[in-house]
């Protein structure tokens, strides 16, 4: 379960986030869309505790990020945008590494299947990340993710960059993840990918989140407009729920 | 997962094919430096050994004369190669390595490497030292410049920290993993250096081991300490880049400009004078006396009253025992004291100006552990000191029993030519032997550097301590 309450958070004078409200509840996937600068990955990184909030609370799992920062990293999982790994060492040692910083070391058996498992080919496992291409880095990420078990997880533009056939791998394994009831937040620009993975879909603007609806409502083509429409609008946003 | 971090980085420093580059470069200089050290160190010790032997030979084998005559005949002390030298050569090229001593003379300790080489001694020998003390920090600046700011350049710093790492442990996880690498280097081939320590070491030297030991514990702390330094700069730049600039301008400044700073200002503060004015005031003074109002000749007078008076007799010629003998010995005696004073406050002056330098280890590492080092392998300014005063006093020792003799035994009225002694009077002068300072007594000496290297640790500790977990993940 994540939630964040009258979340905000200043950079100087900018505000980069202004009293965001937003659950996710266990099972859904929340895609939080907006251009550059919106306020997409201050949320992602304020959940994560890379920052700290000017105003306003996290919960993970009801556990206050802030005053738990280490304790709530157990509930959490963590795929970032460009995720470049360790290039000296193969993706099998990378999977290791991290799965083991978070308490899950796999043996090399479990941790070949699960690479298997993420749609990385075989004889890729053993080769260093040095070789991958930016998909196969993000697969090994989603493996770290997964091997975590975590009940949440948080993606930060995890398919910028991808190939369609990559991207819809990945979109696949967040709907698996969903349905074993892990709360997951991913920030995109992918309107596409959000319509198509998300449970629940919010428009940020100026880091305000100007709409929050349920996927199940709109059509793709309905949230294009709404989000067009949202990204046009100067001034008196309205927030909607 | 702090045994994953620290493996993590130990692999990945290995995988790195200019570190492996760097690394097997300075592990053969270091091997290069070892080997041709040791075998110049033990060839040099052999001659000088072999040198003092035949001179002593000469010694035994001068013939019958008169031991005035032998006193001047004199003896070569050669100064004993340290056996650690060959890790260090500390000031060994620039001081003198043997002196002839003679009756009435503190002649100078001369033929000291620098004098019989071209100018690029100047630039120093690519020894131990210089590569454990210069160049082996320069690859722990490429191990470390962008230990912190690649990770987070490349984003796995979150990662990271998602995992649930803090940034205490992984900092204490780079630093060790850093070390381990350092210590792979570092530790084979001193390891090495020991083994080829023979019996002879140990004739030479019997705290030897001891002193490596030191020396090897001072080199592990000096690394932890640049360790520490440059994954903490690492740690708060703002890039790779200027993590690298600042590091480099660290490393210069303190292996490079700072010690030449130091030594210029100590020289300034502490001025010593020319070898020249040295051997001009003690001339003076025993011409003049050391007040300047007792010259030689109402010393030598008042001197002639004395032995007059204690014999009960009215001339020289009346004297029981030999007045020329006497007054030789009372010169030496007179001589020595002024040459002691002299020496004592040059001495004073170098040890003003080393201990500034020591000093400045506080805020420079890099001279702590080289006077440490220099120290440890006796090759620094108080083994030079120690080897002079040991063979002055054998020079005083060997010229008062010519005297001596000459005092007792050559009876007035019978001609200079006509006394003479032989092998059984030399054969009583035992060869010169000098023993190294003892391991207790360097490291009393080297206190300030010791403390300089632990207050860096302690405060490199601290600060790793509090600043550590404020470390950005962005």
């Amino acid at each position: 379960m994540l939630e964040a309450i009258n979340l905000s958070k200043k950079y100087g004078e900018h505000k980069a986030l202004i009293g965001l409200n937003l659950s996710v509840a266990p099972g859904e996937v929340f895609c939080l869309l907006g251009a550059n600068g919106a306020g997409k990955t201050t949320t992602i990184n304020l959940f994560m505790s890379f920052i700290k909030p000017t105003a306003g609370y996290i919960k993970v799992n009801d556990l206050e990020v802030n005053a738990q920062p280490q304790d709530t990293k157990k509930h959490l999982a963590y795929i970032p945008e460009n995720l470049n790994l360790y290039s000296n060492l193969t993706g099998l040692e990378n999977l290791q590494f991290f799965a083991g910083l978070g308490g899950e070391k796999p043996d090399k058996p479990s941790a070949e299947q699960l690479l298997q498992s993420v749609g990385l080919q075989s004889d890729a496992i053993h080769k260093r990340v040095a070789q991958y291409s930016k998909g196969m880095r993000q697969k090994v990420g989603i493996a770290i993710a997964k091997a975590k078990q975590a009940d949440n997880l948080l993606l930060d533009e995890p398919t910028s960059g991808l190939d369609p056939q990559a991207s819809n791998d990945f979109a696949q394994l967040l709907r698996d993840m969903g349905q074993n009831n892990v709360a997951i937040l991913m920030a995109t620009h992918d309107l596409f990918r959000a319509k198509e993975s998300g449970t629940h879909i919010g428009i940020m603007k100026a880091g305000r989140l100007i709409h929050s609806l349920n996927s199940d409502e709109v059509t793709l083509t309905e949230l294009e407009h709404l989000y067009l429409e949202t990204m046009k609008s100067v001034s008196d946003v309205e927030i909607s729920y | 997962m702090l045994r994953l971090v620290i493996k993590k980085e130990f692999l990945t420093a290995l995988r790195d094919i200019r570190l492996q580059v760097s690394g097997g470069i300075l592990i053969i200089l270091m091997l290069t430096a070892v080997f041709v050290g040791r075998q110049g160190q033990k060839q040099i010790q052999e001659e000088r050994a072999k040198a003092q032997s035949v001179m002593y030979d000469k010694w035994l084998n001068q013939g019958n004369k008169h031991p005035h005559s032998a006193a001047h005949y004199g003896q070569f002390a050669f100064k004993p190669k340290p056996v650690l030298s060959f890790l260090d050569i500390g000031l060994d090229n620039y001081t003198g390595i043997s002196v002839f001593l003679e009756a009435h003379k503190q002649n100078e300790i001369l033929f000291s490497a620098a004098q019989d080489s071209n100018g690029m001694t100047r630039f120093g020998e690519m020894t131990a030292a210089l590569i454990l003390q210069v160049l082996l920090p320069l690859l722990i600046i490429f191990l470390t410049f962008n230990i912190f700011s690649k990770e987070r350049e490349e984003g796995t710093l979150k990662l990271i920290h998602a995992q649930g790492l803090s940034m205490r442990q992984l900092f204490i996880g780079k630093v060790w993993g850093t070390y381990l690498m350092v210590l792979l280097i570092f530790l084979p081939t001193i390891l090495l250096a020991y083994l080829l320590l023979d019996q002879q070491s140990a004739s030479l030297d019997s705290g030897v081991t001891t002193k490596f030991l030191w020396l090897t514990s001072g080199y592990t702390i000096y690394f932890l300490v640049f360790v520490l330094l440059c994954v903490l700069i690492s740690a708060f730049a703002k890039n790779s880049g200027f993590s690298l600039l600042t590091l480099l301008g660290i490393w210069i400044t303190s292996c490079i400009i700072l010690p030449k700073a130091t030594s210029n200002l100590a020289d300034k503060v502490y001025p010593t004078p020319s070898q020249f004015e040295f051997k001009k005031t003690i001339k003076n003074k025993v011409k003049k006396g050391i007040d300047g109002h007792n010259p030689s000749d109402v010393r030598l007078a008042s001197l002639k009253k004395e032995v007059l008076d204690e014999y009960n007799v009215e001339t020289i010629e009346e004297l029981p025992v030999n007045w020329s003998g006497i007054a030789m010995q009372a010169g030496e005696e007179y001589t020595d004291q002024v040459y002691d004073a002299e020496f004592t406050k040059v001495e004073n002056i170098f040890n003003l100006q080393n201990r500034l330098s020591e000093w400045v280890g506080f805020i420079n590492p890099f001279l702590a552990v080289r006077h440490l080092s220099m120290a440890l392998a006796g090759t620094d300014f108080h083994h030079h000191v120690a080897f002079a005063k040991a063979a002055e006093n054998y020079r005083r020792g060997f010229v008062k029993k010519m005297n001596k003799d000459m005092e007792v035994n050559h009876k007035p009225g019978i001609a200079y030519g006509d006394y003479n002694v032989g092998g059984e009077m030399w054969s009583s002068i035992k060869p010169f032997n000098y023993t190294l300072p003892s391991t207790g007594s360097i490291l009393s000496s080297q206190w300030r550097s010791i403390a300089a290297l632990a207050f860096w640790l302690a405060g490199l500790l601290m600060l790793s301590f509090i600043y550590a977990p404020k470390i950005s993940k962005l």
